[in-house]
């Protein structure tokens, strides 16, 4: 398979500290890769680069063979092959649920208003929201918007779909509903990219495991791999604290 | 006469004008005071008179033509009084049709040298500082010094300036009638008072014993308000004729000043004291007054007023929101990474930071005389007054929503900056459709505000003479020397308009917000068949 995201020595540092040490990392089309670690091991980070949010402090990142970091490159084109969900949602607190699915579409994309509520409606009925179309963020519970804020996401019919932490600010009894959703967008076959706390999500569902540790990737493989027979010391101390 | 005020205001725009950097030449000065270069500004049959309208029994406004009064230029009112009488005979010898431009006091000499106006007939002593920059013709009426008293005080019956020894005594900034206090032994003598109003109401509150005044002012005041009463002396104030005259103001140099003399000349000493007597007899205001007979014969004119305020702050806070929108807007582009972008970038931020600083810095009053005068000085740009005004409250609200605009995008959770982004919309994209929504929804509070003060602030437009609120109050308090009452009555109308105000943007509002719960109702839009994720 070829790969959609190759990223090569990437670094990304805040002054003298830094975040992300030489990174190599490639996503094959299709894939479902969790990426796990600790906190301020850099994952976030690493995710947040690949559709720059950060702008990376060297290093290059291919999205199929093209640098997106050359100066040329239309940035607003290639964040619309990216889907993102955020921890906080971050659903545009002006629009309802119907709208926030839209905007982007009739925007960025120049779908017409039809074309998008179609394309919308498609997809918050695969979330379960397609009931609250009218409703505003504020008026939903934290699993509604996230699945909103997956819709969303969709809406933008991208190749790549980035979590950022997904169900790490919603209520314990939330999670499950937007677990499900993503496990099952993982079985259309789309590439997913999730930064994750839920260990059992990335063992079931995931095609390939990254380990993170202080800014670099400490170790990878399958799930039966990095769950069952972690060879880095590191792992091995981290899954034993969150398993 | 009245009122020998310097040009302090006049003398401040210049100085302001030069500040800020107008392009300003002699020739241009020169030229915009020189009579047939303000002759070609207007129509050539018409002669423009500018007075108070509010100084009886000189001038005054009325609601309509009786006793010989002349429309106000721009306005459904009337001017009557005896400079008005002089006007129309004058006008008359001249062969022009007379119009009446109503204008405060310290706008006249300014209106005069830049064209707005042809003369000055206001009640206006020929002093040389005056003559300075105008020219003035022969004296069309002479006055005496009196002393406005209250009723039933001990200062009723004076009969001589040595009687108000340890009063407490005043007179109207910059004028004669100030300086000759000093001329009573033992006075106690107070801070000079703005205009006559601030005066009429210290003296029936008790504040002061009496102000100095001229006669017709005196019988005037006398006449409207039981409460005062005017002394004449036997034994009185030595003054000196350039001080007690009146005379028409024209501009230097003009070809008006020998026909003026000729008209005058045909008007005998008993014709003006018959002019006089009359203007005193037929000026308004001298039955008995309540707050209803001043709603009943001002209703009109107390409606128009409220109606400019509220034209006026309307459009000034549509345009200064729509001009924060903007500079706001453009003041938080992210910062571009090429180098000859950023340098723009910079350039255009110190230039709306000026601009915000500046118009935020200086008093909205001395704006208004700058802008509307000192355009007309230095540019010979005659700006409609109406136009200046909401030009004026515009940028000034501009400048304040500016910052107001830029707090409220500064406070939008990044998250939704963010997120609008990972969708793939540019900066003006994600303001447009993400975060200037919310931002309107947040400075609402704040834009209401700025329309109150509007509403308030418009008020200091009367030094270039709009027709707004207070204006039209001091011009009826003017005729019927009726303060409490008049302004009360404005009082209310402020009051009224910016509560009305505020509760109209309190339900939009609640109307935006909408409710914290979602009630989920049987969705009638969609109801045909949605394909799922899988047949894709």
């Amino acid at each position: 398979m070829e790969n959609v995201i190759e990223i090569k020595h990437l670094n990304k540092s805040y002054g003298t500290h830094e975040v992300l040490k030489d990174i190599d990392f490639n996503v094959k089309k299709g894939e479902v890769v969790c990426i796990i670690g600790s906190s301020g091991s850099g994952k976030s980070t690493l995710l947040r680069c690949i559709n720059l949010l950060e702008k990376p402090s060297g290093g290059m990142i291919l999205y199929n063979e093209e640098n997106i970091l050359d100066e040329k490159h239309d940035i607003n084109k290639y964040r619309t092959k990216l889907g993102m969900v955020f921890q906080q949602f971050n659903l545009f607190n002006n629009h309802n649920v119907l709208s926030n699915c839209m905007v982007g579409q009739m925007e960025v994309l120049g779908r017409s208003k039809k074309e998008a509520e179609e394309v919308a409606m498609k997809y918050l009925k695969y979330v379960g929201m397609d009931q609250y179309i009218n409703a505003k963020p504020k008026q939903l519970s934290g699993g509604q918007k996230q699945r909103v804020a997956i819709a969303r996401a969709l809406s933008m019919e991208p190749d790549v779909m980035l979590f950022d932490e997904p169900t790490s600010a919603l209520d314990p009894e939330m999670v499950g509903e937007v677990l499900k959703v993503m496990k099952e967008l993982a079985e259309t076959g789309i590439t997913m990219l999730v930064v994750t706390h839920e260990m059992g999500f990335a063992r079931e569902v995931s095609d390939r495991v990254v380990f993170m540790n202080q800014g670099v990737i400490a170790e990878e493989g399958t799930p039966e791999q990095i769950f069952n027979n972690p060879t880095g010391e590191r792992t091995r101390e981290f899954l034993k604290r969150t398993l | 006469m009245k009122k020998n005020r310097k040009y302090s205001i006049f003398t401040i725009i210049l100085a302001l004008s030069l500040f800020v950097g107008f392009g300003w030449n002699s020739s241009l000065i020169s030229a915009s005071n020189t009579g047939d270069k303000t002759t070609n500004n207007q129509e050539e049959d018409v002669f423009r008179v500018g007075m108070e309208a509010g100084y009886p029994p000189f001038n005054w406004t009325q609601m309509d033509k009786s006793n010989g009064a002349v429309p106000i230029d721009g306005t459904k009112e009337y001017a009557g009084g005896y400079d008005v009488e002089i006007a129309k005979i004058i006008a008359k010898s001249l062969g022009k049709k007379l119009v009446i431009v109503k204008t405060e006091w310290d706008g006249l000499v300014p209106a005069l040298t830049s064209g707005k106006i042809d003369a000055i007939i206001a009640g206006m002593s020929p002093t040389k500082e005056r003559k300075e920059t105008i020219d003035f013709t022969d004296i069309y009426y002479k006055s005496n010094l009196i002393m406005v008293v209250k009723n039933g005080s001990k200062y009723e019956n004076a009969t001589s300036i040595k009687d108000f020894s340890g009063a407490k005594i005043t007179a109207q900034l910059n004028t004669f009638h100030y300086n000759v206090i000093d001329q009573i032994k033992g006075v106690n003598k107070q801070i000079a008072m703005d205009n006559f109003t601030a005066m009429r109401v210290a003296l029936q509150s008790g504040m002061i014993d009496g102000y100095v005044s001229e006669r017709p002012e005196g019988v005037s005041a006398s006449r409207a308000n039981k409460d005062f009463v005017m002394v004449e002396f036997k034994d009185g104030f030595k003054t000196s004729e350039e001080d007690t005259a009146v005379s028409v103001g024209v501009a230097k140099n003009s070809p008006l000043t020998g026909k003026i003399n000729e008209a005058l000349a045909g008007v005998s000493e008993k014709d003006r004291e018959k002019i006089m007597d009359d203007a005193i007899t037929n000026q308004p205001g001298t039955g008995k007054t309540t707050i209803l007979t001043i709603i009943k014969d001002n209703g009109p004119m107390f409606l128009r007023g409220a109606g400019m305020t509220l034209l006026i702050s309307m459009t000034g806070t549509v345009l200064g929101f729509a001009i924060g929108l903007l500079v706001g807007l453009v003041r938080t582009i992210p910062t571009p990474s090429k180098r000859s972008k950023k340098v723009i970038k910079n350039i255009v931020n110190g230039l709306l930071a000026a601009y915000i600083e500046f118009f935020r810095g200086t008093p909205m009053i001395v704006q208004a005389m700058v802008i509307y005068y000192g355009s007309a000085i230095a540019f010979d740009i005659q700006m409609n007054r109406l136009a200046a005004a909401i030009f004026i409250v515009s940028i000034n609200t501009g400048a304040y929503m500016s910052e107001i605009i830029r707090g409220g995008i500064v406070s939008v959770d990044k998250g939704q900056f963010e997120a609008a982004q990972a969708v793939g919309m540019n900066h003006f994209q994600t303001m447009k459709n993400v975060i200037l929504p919310q931002v309107i929804r947040n400075i609402l509070p704040a834009t209401g505000n700025e329309f109150v003060i509007n509403i308030k602030d418009t008020s200091v437009l009367n030094v270039i003479s709009v027709t707004e609120l207070f204006f039209q109050t001091k011009t009826v308090a003017g005729t019927n020397f009726n303060y409490f009452k008049s302004f009360f009555v404005a009082c209310v109308l402020y009051f009224v308009m910016t509560f009305t105000v505020t509760r109209i943007l309190r339900y939009i509002e609640r109307k935006l917000d909408g409710p914290d719960n979602y009630i989920m109702m049987a969705n009638q839009m969609q109801v045909e068949k949605i394909p799922s994720l899988e047949d894709k």
